[in-house]
């Protein structure tokens, strides 16, 4: 089952769409009547395929389509063309804005189902949810922990079963965060005896109200190298088996356990500020994640006002592409002191929307086109 | 079933300079019928997408109504031959069983087409006989003069008589 996008100006067409789509093709299918709400819906929640007129009244479907392409949140969605301006001019223009198919009506239900089918069929999907995203930067006030509590949110805010896992002895403070008392936290598991299964593990997460599950650090500062490393990736292993998605909020350190977490993660998010010491940093860490380089992902983040940091000139710094930019909010501060993540209790702020443009971008495979 | 708008025809109005597209209201009448209607210089359209000729696949303009005037039209393109007829020529009518392949020029474009008729082509009568004012052309080809690989195709295009430069009469393939 997929969830398909579908914008028309045309009402009784969307409902004869959804109805076939749904019933048929057993599909979620998600209406819109004009392309600046279609674009917000896609923008929400990323579909897997989108369907799209071109007539419509204020912003045409080759628009919907090239802005689309243009946001990383929606780059990758396949997009059918679907018009009554059925000329091979037409045809070219819906290329050429970027979708991948054109259709001119009318067509067949049985048609447009085979076109569905076979462009979910080969699109190139995102990596299956169920991957551990390790979110590290060897330089701190870079603000992972806000892009990991943010990225954990909008997962479970489209419907993933996620765990966040904080694992910074010194500073972390997912829970903060998240409005929640650390407590239960890991520190208690560094003195079991045996490396931690599922049930055990289970007793140790917090309940954020969102769905979200919250494997705490503890408050206090832990004075030595914090947990073992055979617990936390049993740890790791344990909440695989109940979790679609793990996101690991790293130490500024490249510690065993750091090594190690790495290694078991599909995706590492690089995270940086456009600073000298931080980009630095950065550069330092791309030497020493050379083995684990196909799944590096670069996330510049913009934790102070000013002007937007250039990531054409950082990704020539680094000879790497930069996967998404994250903007200052300012009301980011003001959701840190509530302890409710922007992702949760505000959406379509600039940095919600941001984190959820960047699963994408980071779930995409290596070898895209980078975002920026 | 089909993916269309119901009791509204998607259609392509050209004028020298301009690729109109929108739909116009067909619940009562043919589209032959509006066009060919004299107490109406007019013909009202629904969502009207404007296209420069030499650009036709960029929409430039956006309107939800307007009224297109007839006499400017040069062609019109339909994509199914049976929107191109007025309505006692469609649904199993027997006028017209000689199919006569043509071509002719409007200004800015050539027209390459069928006229279904019910008797011998004569090219003197296709263009005087009758008050109709748009004459349909089934499976046609509309090319851009100044852009030959600029093409609109349709199973009608309805061509204004009024416009028409040459008519001939084009040899079988």
């Amino acid at each position: 089952m997929a969830r398909i996008l579908v914008i028309d100006d045309n009402a009784d067409l969307l409902q004869m769409i959804r109805t076939i789509l749904e019933s048929r093709g057993k599909h979620e299918v998600i209406l819109s009547a004009e392309g600046q709400d279609g674009l917000a819906k896609a923008k929400a929640a990323p579909p897997d395929l989108a369907i799209v007129d071109v007539m419509m009244p204020g912003m045409t479907g080759y628009e919907v389509c090239r802005r689309m392409r243009a946001d990383p949140a929606t780059s990758h969605v396949p997009i059918i063309i679907l018009t009554a301006r059925g000329q091979e001019v037409d045809r070219q223009a819906a290329l050429d804005a970027g979708a991948d198919l054109y259709l001119s009506k009318p067509v067949t239900m049985a048609e447009l189902q085979q076109h569905v089918d076979d462009l979910l069929a080969r699109a190139p999907r995102p990596e299956a949810p169920g991957g551990v995203m390790a979110l590290l930067s060897l330089r701190g006030g870079v603000g992972v922990t806000t892009l990991a509590v943010n990225l954990a949110a909008t997962l479970v805010r489209q419907g993933e079963q996620v765990c966040l896992l904080d694992l910074c002895p010194a500073s972390g403070n997912a829970a903060l965060q998240l409005g929640l008392r650390p407590d239960p936290n890991w520190s208690a598991l560094a003195l079991l005896g045996t490396p931690p299964g599922s049930a055990t593990i289970g007793t140790y997460l917090l309940n954020h109200s969102s769905g979200l599950r919250l494997l705490a650090a503890p408050f206090v500062p832990i004075v030595g190298d914090g947990l073992p490393r055979e617990t936390v990736l049993a740890a790791i292993s344990a909440l695989q088996q109940n979790f679609a998605a793990l996101v690991i909020d790293l130490p500024s350190a490249l510690n065993d356990v750091t090594m190690a977490v790495l290694d078991q993660a599909d995706i590492i998010g690089l995270v940086l500020t456009a600073d000298p010491p931080a980009i630095q940093a950065t550069v330092g860490t791309l030497q020493a994640l050379k083995p684990f380089a196909s799944k590096v992902r670069i996330i510049l983040n913009q934790v102070v006002p000013g002007p937007s940091s250039s990531a054409q000139a950082l990704q020539r710094v680094l000879r790497q592409p930069v996967n998404g930019v994250v903007p200052f909010d300012p009301a980011q501060a003001q959701a840190l002191a509530r302890g409710q993540p922007l992702a949760l209790f505000s959406p379509t702020s600039p940095l919600a929307q941001a984190v959820a443009g960047l699963i994408p971008s980071l779930r995409a495979s290596q070898g895209r086109p980078a975002v920026v | 079933m089909e993916v269309q708008e119901s009791g509204y025809l998607a259609a392509d109005f050209f004028t020298h300079s301009y690729r109109i597209s929108g739909h116009v209201d067909v619940r009562r009448r043919a589209l032959a019928d509006i066009l060919n209607d004299q107490t109406s210089n007019f013909i009202p359209l629904e969502d009207a997408y404007i296209s420069p000729i030499d650009r036709p696949g960029e929409i430039i303009a956006t309107y939800s109504a307007s009224n297109l005037v007839k006499s400017n039209l040069t062609v019109i393109v339909v994509s199914q031959s049976n929107d191109a007829l007025p309505r006692k020529h469609t649904y199993g009518s027997y006028y017209g069983t000689f199919l006569h392949k043509i071509f002719l020029t409007v200004p800015g474009f050539e027209v390459v087409g069928y006229l279904r008729l019910s008797s011998n082509l004569d090219l003197r009568r296709v263009l005087t006989t009758g008050t109709d004012e748009f004459i349909a052309v089934l499976d046609g080809r509309v090319r851009n003069s100044l852009r030959p690989d600029v093409t609109f195709t349709g199973g009608g295009v309805l061509v204004n008589k009024r416009h028409i430069g040459a008519l001939c009469m084009a040899e079988e393939e």
